[in-house]
């Protein structure tokens, strides 16, 4: 779509997710109520069909648009399979499937495909309690494929994650498919993609945190004035900019990237990076707000936990700065310190 | 909520300068070797008149510059790129740094014409090189209290006073100071003006300050006396102040600000050896992950700024990150070296290169605001003062 309408869409949801998803419905999430409204409501709105083609009963946008709508469901916390969905109608349908309704998720991980029955156990997949179908990337005899397998015919076990959503194990044992099709990525592009989902969520959820703190800061009166005129604290919220500033920075560029090489293989290196990055600075961002904030931003009541817990969960999905890392620093120390500056300068792995 | 937005919207190098890059790259490949291996480190730092005078001669000095000053009329972006590759391949650049970057701009800002033809020629052609005269012994970030006055006479101005951590001024030809040429101490940022010196001018002393490395770069310039002709006042009497704060946003969130001692990124990819164990290639892709989002949020400020915007804020976290980068780099590298390293021998050299990085750490940090200021800069930026 273009710039015009993506913003349009961008403020359209902003509102909607600042009016419909409120601390109420993120605290409800936690403590296991499923918000049915507010899923109908953005299913409504078509944004987990966002990257879905026209033809196939989706909005038509670009990688970049769906990236661009998930970086604002982090800037709210949106504790619903949101960007998990976006990203498996993605697959499903770029595997030439058809987009379903209803919550879903994608469980990426060492998949089999076998006679048209799904094998494999993936662990810590967002929301697998909570979605009607699990989106995954098989390895098969004749390459990869997209599978989609309805949450039925999986074993689930529930373990909520750390920042109070639904996550889980899932089993597949031999699992019948709703839907095979050739899969336009590979195992380890599908694992990428979710990094690069997750880097963006993190991009808005720490935009999100910057924002929170300082109008507390300005807010917040100790020995008669407020706290945000003491040099100690704007220090430290300058370097908080800082690092939100880099998790922002490193995200768009990567998305970007993604989006101009083409679904199969773009932005390979600006994802890993980007990912590397913004997990690397999550810690310093949490801890940041949490020593400006002091008590009140350690309570459950303060919403400032929607943002951090995630933060610090999202930094571990898809992929630490470790994992990451190691991925980016064994291609260049192979590639050797003469290969290292083009390299870096063309934001690609060295070859 | 009522905070600025920080935007970092991607940018792409243009092709032009894209195609630049290979040409400076081809360029650098057949100068680079005869220069030695440890004047290549400090790069900005290296002053080499032989290397300033070779990349004058293809025109990368003042590139941005009107053709009639000797310039070549191409964009920032061309010039981005001359500046990282400089930076990437660890080029002694040092002569002209600070008149390409700095001075020559402020001169066609602010200079008059006799002024232009007098300099920025034979600051293309990588001849003639600049010092930066702000600091004074009591006037470090807060400039505004400079001391060295140039008092009005028939013909121009008597100097007075004492310039520090003047970078180059022994080797360099001019120096553009900071003077108070009206009012009072107290008046602060009024009656403040820059003066374009010439270093050999009677009554200018210069006397090395070693810094802690060994290294003889700042100097300290001493005015006794020092007669400046009238010409030689830039712009208009009291603009002093304007000046200066409009230069030091030139210097901010270049290139400069993350490569400075690329090299040791380079050696440590070159001890680690081809097949890092993973807890190395871990840490060394995080450094490059790193330094890959500086170079995305640099270019992405330059973008801004070719857009005709002015991203001060942006533009202060590059240096914030940035420098702290480079604080970083060299600890890092050193402890993972010493774990990780392919050899005995290979470890050795590494953690003298590793050494002397440590050494000159401290100054990034300092140098063209420190992080304390510019995170005051941020704040304000914020809505937080």
């Amino acid at each position: 779509m273009d710039r015009e309408t993506r913003d349009m869409l961008l403020e359209t949801a902003d509102r909607f997710f600042t009016e419909r998803c409120g601390r109420d419905v993120v605290n409800g999430v936690e403590k296991g109520v499923w918000p049915a409204d507010f899923w109908m409501e953005i299913e409504e709105m078509g944004l987990p069909l966002i990257a879905v083609a026209e033809e196939r009963g989706g909005a038509g946008g670009t990688l970049a648009d769906m990236l661009a709508i998930l970086r604002l469901a982090g800037a709210h916390a949106v504790p619903v399979p949101l960007a998990e969905t976006a990203l498996a109608n993605l697959l499903v349908s770029a595997a030439g499937g058809s987009a379903a309704a209803g919550p879903g998720t994608v469980a990426l991980g060492a998949t089999t495909l076998a006679g048209n029955r799904l094998g494999g156990t993936v662990a810590r997949v967002p929301f697998a309690s909570v979605v009607q179908r699990f989106v995954t990337v098989a390895t098969a005899p004749d390459g990869p494929k997209v599978v989609v397998v309805a949450a039925g015919n999986a074993t689930i076990t529930n373990t909520p994650s750390h920042a109070g959503e639904p996550c889980g194990t899932v089993s597949f044992d031999n699992a019948t498919c709703e839907f095979v099709g050739a899969s336009p990525v590979g195992v380890e592009r599908a694992y990428e993609l979710g990094a690069l989902m997750r880097a963006m969520q993190m991009a808005g959820a720490a935009d999100k945190v910057l924002a929170t703190v300082v109008e507390y800061c300005k807010q917040r009166a100790q020995f008669g004035r407020p706290i945000s005129t003491f040099q100690a604290i704007q220090q430290m919220l300058a370097e908080l900019a800082s690092c939100v500033a880099a998790t922002i920075a490193s995200a768009e560029a990567a998305a970007r990237d993604a989006d101009e090489g083409g679904l199969a293989d773009g932005g390979s290196f600006s994802i890993a990076a980007a990912k590397s990055q913004a997990s690397d600075f999550a810690q310093r961002i949490a801890a940041i707000a949490h020593q400006s904030m002091g008590a009140m931003g350690f309570t459950h009541e303060h919403i400032l936990h929607h943002y951090t817990r995630r933060l610090w969960v999202w930094r571990r999905d898809f992929g630490s700065e470790t994992f990451w890392g190691e991925k980016i620093g064994t291609a260049y120390a192979k590639a050797g310190p003469q290969a290292l500056w083009s390299a870096l300068s063309a934001s690609r792995y060295a070859a | 909520m009522s905070i600025p937005k920080l935007e970092f919207p991607p940018f792409h190098l243009p092709p032009e300068a894209e195609a630049l890059r290979e040409e400076v790259r081809g360029f650098l490949k057949a100068t680079l070797p005869g220069i030695k291996t440890e004047d290549r480190f400090a790069s900005w730092n290296t002053p080499s008149p032989d290397f300033s005078r070779a990349l004058g001669k293809r025109g990368w000095i003042g590139i941005t510059w009107p053709k009639r000053y000797g310039g070549s009329e191409r964009s920032f972006l061309d010039r981005y790129v001359v500046t990282e590759e400089l930076l990437g391949n660890s080029a002694p650049a040092g002569s002209h740094w600070v008149a390409d970057r700095q001075s020559g701009p402020l001169l066609l800002r602010f200079g008059s014409e006799e002024q232009r033809q007098a300099v920025l020629p034979r600051i293309t052609k990588g001849e003639c090189y600049f010092s930066i005269g702000m600091s004074e012994p009591d006037s470090g970030s807060d400039l505004a209290s400079v001391r060295t006055r140039a008092e009005p006479v028939p013909g121009g101005f008597r100097v007075n006073g004492t310039k520090v951590w003047t970078s180059g001024a022994h080797r360099n030809h001019y120096c553009i100071a900071l003077v108070r040429t009206s009012g009072q101490h107290g008046d602060r940022h009024k009656g403040l003006s820059q003066i374009l010196v010439d270093l050999k001018t009677p009554g200018v002393t210069i006397r090395p300050i070693i810094n802690l490395a060994g290294r003889h770069d700042w100097n300290e310039v001493t005015f006794s006396d020092a007669f400046i002709p009238e010409s030689c006042l830039i712009g208009n009497e009291g603009d002093g102040w304007l000046q200066v704060t409009s230069e030091l946003a030139f210097e901010r969130s270049g290139p400069e600000r993350f490569l400075q001692n690329f090299y040791v990124l380079r050696e440590l990819v070159r001890v680690l050896g081809r097949q890092p164990a993973k807890r190395a290639a871990s840490v060394l892709g995080r450094l490059i992950a790193r330094l890959w989002t500086l170079r995305q949020m640099s270019v992405a400020v330059a973008g801004m700024m070719q857009g005709g915007k002015s991203p001060a804020i942006e533009a202060s976290l590059v240096k914030d990150l940035g420098t702290i980068y480079q604080q970083d780099l060299p600890e890092i590298a050193r402890v993972l070296a010493e774990s990780d390293a392919t050899t005995e021998d290979d470890l050795a050299d590494f953690l003298d290169i590793a050494q002397y990085a440590t050494m000159m750490a401290p100054s990034y940090t300092i140098q063209g605001g420190t992080t304390q200021v510019l995170r005051g800069i941020v704040a304000r930026g914020l809505g937080l003062r």
